[in-house]
């Protein structure tokens, strides 16, 4: 209850400082301490450590909820009210934009703009980069104004989400029990590793590594893996299915800790992976590797969201947040785990030398690599599995994506699950 | 009197169920649902084979379930009920069943994972012993392993009853039986247990209504890979298809309600309270 | 007493291999969480300390599992206070038929047999449409309610079954009021059935899961919390929750056990003192 009155008093506070304008920026500096924002999200960036730096040099409280995919897009899309900032995935955005429980984000009003990468602006790493499959986030990322519904694909100033954290996934090995070299993205249905195989059951992901193994294997070209039709849909999956009732796979994962403990007890040997749960694997002593495959890598993007509701004093203090995110230190601790920032230059203030050239320049690591927890996660002369931030997200074959066939998708998915 | 309790009953039991019937004749879109009077949701559920499959595998489970829970709470009953002698040692007994109760329920559950796995205690040790050469590979994520959790939590739900029916059983009605020259066997057959069938009946409906609405154990305990009623509804809710969500629920709802009134013609609950 | 019969001997085994059962999980996460710092959640151990005690109560990488067990703590006193209210009243309606009576029994059967997930979907779908906000103590209070009132009001009513009337027709031969009767014949009698209420009333809250899933908003209960860590967290702190979880609801029961002796022992007394009257 004493929040609810907080809350009402801030707006009240907010049109004051409004009013009198240039005044404002003391009143605003004294106020902006006592604002709260809720930020949700899934665990991947939603660390307390970021809420304690943003204590630290911002003045306000984040109060931070962890939540596994699904929760997310749930929140997102039902309970509008339950958060002020969302930091959600693209696909996720695709689905939640239109509901209008977020608001467009005025991109004059980002500092760094300007040096986001291409990826989320154009859509091109580099200028004569091709745009891969899926849910490409600058096709989700921009909207038409600032009460705008639909999605528009050039910059037109208003932004969905203002991107946080991105990273090209592949699949996970456990090199030691396998003992050969793995290339392709087919050796997950290999036989050879029956019963020792995992997919992630999250179907907006889980049916694009499904895709990039059918492609693999030769069985099948899709025009547009990111857009599939109902039958190459039942085709993925009548593939997978076969496989999955003939006990290739040990189990299913839904959050990446889940597949961190398939994999450092030895359950599992192979499976789709993302990047930080091979660095979990790795800091318990187990060998782990983040294998590069010819195919290319599935690739995933995030950015944070605004409330609908978000007005006055609290959107201005998220703006500042949005602005202090992009302005390199929450960058180098995600790109300390593995992740890539939106800004990478700004990222390279907060790292070393020896950490900016073995996780973005993919240099040989010429001192020990912490995380930013503290754990080893490689000796001098290692090198980052993939190479660096250009061969890594220079080979991205498709985006995570929703379809136009979503709904068929989905339950086509939960019967594979429960087949 | 009766009011308050009728009142929470009709807020949140009565409503919710009016809400889902509801709800279930909707439609849905990625983001939202609509209003309308459909019978898609119930097309689609009866249409597929998957959904039988389903049903067929949350019977399977209960009925797996019923039987091992029974077996093993009628004999850890009659033992304390007829065979420890003081009330203390049957009070301190009888606690010892449920402190492992008082648990977080998914604790007690993954805490079989380091137990079962590939690596886990189970099959180093059987390993060590020479019994096996290779581990077993369906101890966990299976469903021996769900199952296996199934018994480990609702156990304690026939436990209670029966040996709270059998606590009442009149003892003179037993030395009764044995003055008149009948064997243990006899006595267990001919009194103990038709004496105790109120109480068994009770346990019975614990334990098929708790394992025909979970959907945790079912995810946790075979890795995803098996699937019951509840784990579509879960699945549905999860990725925001509530109609279709609601649609199984009516269905569950009904099979259940079905289930537990026939087992009421068995016995008045009222009665035997 | 006649000698213990072989079969004695073959149940308590049985007894024993029991126990095992239930406790061996219990004690293979006990041991886990004992693991050094680079433990994982499976074997083999790795190291032995108590840092993942310590680490529990230090802030996590994510969540909060100190204000989730505060919010379970408080949500399971309201749910046992409530319970044991309703479960009175709606025991004491139940002595007289009245209109409604075996509609109302049902209910609760029905409510005591239904999916735990169907109430959860169901309360936050109305939430949701009435465009109201979900709460732990509001919607997810009520929902719990839904499966805490028909273990009390069945204890009630198994305790009034057995109650003896003719305890209240000799107050009110004394001249008592009927309030005066409840309040110092009828409630003092069954005073220990009400702690057994309450206990089931506080710990079947403060375990409940499914029902809470969907309509505590945007605050965790523990049990919520701590799905949320199987899925989120891959060091053995969780063990070290649950090892101290258990170590918790010991404590619980026997403060129960404690006043259920108490009271008991009081009344022991307090019947060595008939004749004094009742005020």
């Amino acid at each position: 209850m004493t929040k609810v009155s907080r809350r009402s008093m801030l707006k009240g506070g907010a049109a004051f400082a409004a009013g009198t304008t240039l005044g404002a920026p003391m009143i605003w500096a004294q106020n902006i301490k006592d604002v709260t924002l809720r930020q949700f999200g899934t665990g991947v960036s939603n660390l307390n450590d970021v809420a304690n730096k943003v204590k630290e040099d911002l003045g306000f409280t984040l109060e931070m909820t962890a939540l596994d995919s699904d929760s997310v897009t749930q929140r997102a899309a039902t309970q509008p009210n339950s958060f002020d900032i969302a930091d959600i995935e693209y696909w996720i955005c695709k689905k939640v934009w239109p509901t209008g429980n977020l608001q467009a984000m005025d991109t004059s009003k980002i500092k760094n703009y300007d040096k986001i990468v291409g990826i989320f602006r154009n859509g091109k790493l580099n200028p004569d980069s091709v745009i891969a499959q899926g849910t490409a986030p600058h096709s989700v990322g921009f909207t038409e104004g600032p009460d705008g519904k639909g999605f528009v694909d050039n910059e037109s100033g208003w932004m969905t989400l203002i991107p946080t954290i991105y990273n090209a996934d592949t699949l996970g090995i456990r090199p030691d029990l396998i003992g050969r070299p793995i290339n392709n993205w087919s050796e997950l249905l290999n036989p050879e590793f029956k019963g020792k195989a995992s997919i992630l059951d999250i179907s907006s992901i889980g049916i694009m590594d499904m895709a990039m193994v059918v492609e693999s294997m030769g069985e099948y070209t899709y025009p547009d893996k990111g857009n599939m039709t109902r039958e190459e849909i039942d085709l993925t999956m009548k593939i997978f299915t076969e496989a999955k009732k003939n006990g290739q796979f040990r189990a299913f994962w839904k959050s990446f800790d889940e597949s961190v403990n398939l994999m450092a007890s030895g359950e599992v040997v192979i499976q789709s992976m993302w990047s930080p749960a091979i660095t979990a694997v790795k800091a318990k002593g187990v060998e782990c590797v983040y294998q590069p495959l010819e195919e290319g890598y599935r690739s995933w993007g995030g950015g944070i969201g605004l409330s609908a509701s978000l007005t006055g004093l609290e959107r201005d203090a998220a703006y500042e947040y949005i602005n202090w995110y992009l302005d390199g230190w929450v960058g180098g601790y995600l790109m300390r785990q593995g992740y890539y920032s939106a800004v990478p230059e700004t990222s390279k203030n907060y790292m070393s030398e020896n950490e900016w050239g073995y996780w973005f320049e993919g240099k040989a690591a010429t001192d020990t690599i912490l995380s930013p927890t503290g754990d080893a996660l490689a000796q001098a002369g290692e090198v980052r599995d993939g190479g660096s931030f250009q061969d890594r997200m220079g080979a991205v074959a498709c985006w995570n994506a929703v379809m136009d066939e979503n709904q068929y998708m989905v339950r086509k998915w939960n019967e594979f699950i429960a087949a | 009197m009766a009011l308050p309790i009728m009142a929470v009953l009709v807020f949140f039991l009565i409503l919710p169920i009016i809400m889902i019937v509801t709800v279930s004749f909707w439609q849905a879109t990625e983001f939202s649902i609509i209003p309308a009077f459909d019978l898609e949701n119930y097309e689609f559920l009866f249409g597929s084979n998957v959904t039988y499959r389903v049903f067929f595998n949350t019977f399977k489970y209960a009925f797996i379930t019923w039987v091992f829970t029974l077996g093993i709470g009628f004999t850890v009953a009659y033992f304390l009920a007829f065979h420890v002698r003081t009330l203390t040692w049957q009070i301190v007994l009888f606690l010892l069943c449920t402190i492992p109760f008082w648990t977080s329920n998914i604790i007690r559950m993954i805490s079989w994972i380091p137990f079962l796995g590939r690596n886990g205690i189970a099959n180093s040790t059987l390993i060590s012993w020479g019994v096996i050469d290779e581990p077993l590979d369906w101890l966990l994520f299976s469903d021996f392993a769900v199952i296996l959790a199934f018994v480990h939590l609702y156990t304690l739900f026939m436990v209670v009853p029966i040996f709270n029916t059998m606590m009442r059983i009149d003892k003179s009605l037993i030395e009764a039986a044995r003055d008149a020259g009948a064997s243990g066997a006899q006595i267990l057959w001919n009194v103990i247990i038709p004496l105790t069938k109120p109480g068994i009946m009770i346990g019975t409906i614990f334990v098929i209504t708790l394992v025909m609405g979970d959907f945790i154990t079912v995810r946790f305990m075979s890795g995803s890979q098996s699937a019951n009623v509840g784990r579509l509804i879960s699945n549905d809710i999860a990725l925001l298809a509530y109609p279709s969500a609601s649609a199984t629920a009516v269905v569950l709802l009904l099979t259940v309600l079905i289930v537990i009134g026939i087992m009421l013609r068995f016995v008045d609950i009222r009665k035997e309270l | 007493m006649e000698p213990r019969s072989r079969s004695f001997y073959v149940l308590s085994a049985f007894f024993a291999l029991f126990l095992l059962f239930l406790y061996g999980p219990t004690i293979t996460i006990a041991i886990l969480s004992f693991q050094g710092p680079n433990g994982g959640l499976t074997f083999p151990m790795r190291g032995t300390s108590l840092h993942w005690f310590r680490d529990l109560f230090e802030q996590q990488a994510v969540g909060d599992i100190w204000g989730s067990f505060r919010r379970s703590f408080a949500l399971g006193l309201m749910v046992m206070v409530t319970t044991v209210v309703l479960s009175v009243m709606g025991g004491l309606a139940f002595r007289k038929r009245f209109k409604g009576s075996s509609i109302l029994f049902y209910l609760i059967i029905t409510s005591l047999v239904i999916p735990s997930i169907l109430i959860s979907l169901g309360v936050g779908l109305i939430f949701s449409q009435s465009g109201l906000d979900v709460h732990w103590s509001t919607s997810g209070f009520g929902s719990q309610l839904t499966w805490t009132l028909p273990f009390g009001l069945l204890i009630m009513l198994a305790v009034f079954n057995r109650f003896d009337k003719s305890y209240e027709e000799a107050a009110r031969d004394l001249g008592a009021s009927s309030w005066q009767t409840l309040r110092h014949v009828v409630l003092p009698i069954i005073g220990p059935s009400l702690i057994g209420v309450a206990l089931f009333g506080f710990t079947l809250s403060y375990d409940e899961f499914a029902r809470t899933l969907l309509t505590s908003g945007s605050y965790n209960t523990l049990p919520l919390e701590i799905f949320g860590m199987t899925t989120n967290v891959t060091t053995p702190v969780l063990y070290a929750l649950g090892t101290l979880t258990t170590v918790f609801s010991l404590i619980v029961i026997a403060v129960f056990l404690c006043l259920a002796l108490w009271s008991t022992r009081r009344k022991a007394r307090a019947g060595s003192d008939a004749g004094k009257g009742m005020l």
